[in-house]
């Protein structure tokens, strides 16, 4: 092999090399957490069954023919949950169709402390019919994985626990089919153009 | 060489004492309804009407266990909520807690909060003496 042949064998060697690097690099600075992104949005939902706040099994079916926005959370969240679904609340109202145009379903991904009758009274606080749903921590576990949602314990100083979560709704057509998420950070604006594609 | 020296502590002390004391004024408090032995909320709006920055240090209310300030963090659409420290309250400045951002959390509330009641809070600062405020209990779809 002549001298020239080995150092442009050495080049594309080099080439290669950094390559990979540059692939390695891109794959390590990819969120560790799941979003939205990673999972096929044509995927987001899809039939499940959980417990109502009455205790009976709550089929995902009962949603159908209606839009559904769909909000994680829990019972002991004092600041985002009640946030979120004291917008949503006041989001329907403005749509101006009444409550039958939306329903509002709070999900519990705290199913050890959210006992239906836990959601029950929290679902109950708001001046606005909201459908709160609990199950066994499979069940919650399943479903949190057909919408693409993450939650973590996490340890508070003073004893008890949090829970991170995601904390974007996911809005569901009248056939329970993906339409699009609102995040809290949008405007009102765009949530309702987009709460009003659903409920048109 | 001693005559420098004074003057320059005098100089500083001059420089410190310039804005004038931290005139804190506690506004606008309210809370959001709670059921069963779920934690309470409290937003309110601290004014620093002096010349000396603040700082809020803690919360006490008889009403519950423990009253902390709490910070609502999110990032690729998680919510986070994590202890937040001292919060700075700059001279002339004020700070407007809002839903999803800082906030003070009631744990261990001693009777759920029920709309239209009132409870009192004190908001201890650094600087300033501490102050008192009766927090009022919104509707749960206040925002």
């Amino acid at each position: 092999m002549s001298l020239k042949r080995l150092r442009l064998g050495l080049w594309v060697l080099v080439g290669l090399v950094a390559a990979g690097l540059v692939v390695f690099l891109w794959k390590q600075a990819e969120p560790q957490q799941p979003v939205f992104s990673q999972t096929s949005l044509g995927t987001i939902g899809g039939p499940f069954t959980l417990t109502a706040s009455s205790g009976k099994p709550f089929s995902s079916a009962e949603l159908n023919g209606r839009p559904a926005a769909v909000f994680f959370g829990f019972t002991h969240c004092p600041d985002v949950c009640p946030t979120t679904i004291a917008r949503l609340t006041k989001l329907r109202r403005e749509i101006g169709k009444g409550d039958d145009a939306l329903s509002i379903v709070f999900i519990s991904v705290d199913p050890e402390r959210d006992t239906p009758a836990e959601v029950d009274n929290y679902t109950k606080l708001y001046n606005s019919p909201v459908i709160g749903l609990t199950g066994t921590p499979a069940q919650i576990e399943q479903v949190k994985k057909q919408f693409g949602v993450y939650s973590r314990k996490v340890e508070q100083p003073g004893g008890g626990y949090s829970v991170d979560h995601t904390a974007t709704v996911i809005l569901l057509d009248r056939n329970g089919q993906f339409s699009s998420t609102l995040s809290t950070e949008e405007g009102n604006e765009v949530a309702l153009d987009k709460l009003r594609r659903i409920t048109a | 060489m001693k005559q420098m020296l004074l003057i320059t502590a005098l100089a500083l002390l001059a420089a410190c004492g310039q804005g004038g004391e931290a005139n804190i004024v506690v506004s606008d408090a309210w809370a959001r309804p709670t059921r069963g032995d779920a934690p309470g909320v409290v937003y309110v709006t601290i004014q620093n009407k002096g010349g000396t920055d603040d700082r809020l240090v803690s919360v006490m209310t008889d009403h519950a266990a423990m009253a902390m300030v709490h910070q609502t963090e999110m990032s690729n659409g998680v919510a986070r909520m994590r202890m937040a420290g001292e919060i700075n309250v700059p001279a002339g400045d004020s700070i407007k807690m809002v839903p999803g951002g800082t906030h003070i959390m009631l744990e261990g509330l001693r009777t759920p909060l029920r709309t239209g009641d009132s409870f009192p809070l004190v908001l201890k600062f650094r600087e300033s003496e501490e102050e008192r405020v009766s927090v009022r209990v919104a509707e749960a779809d206040a925002q």
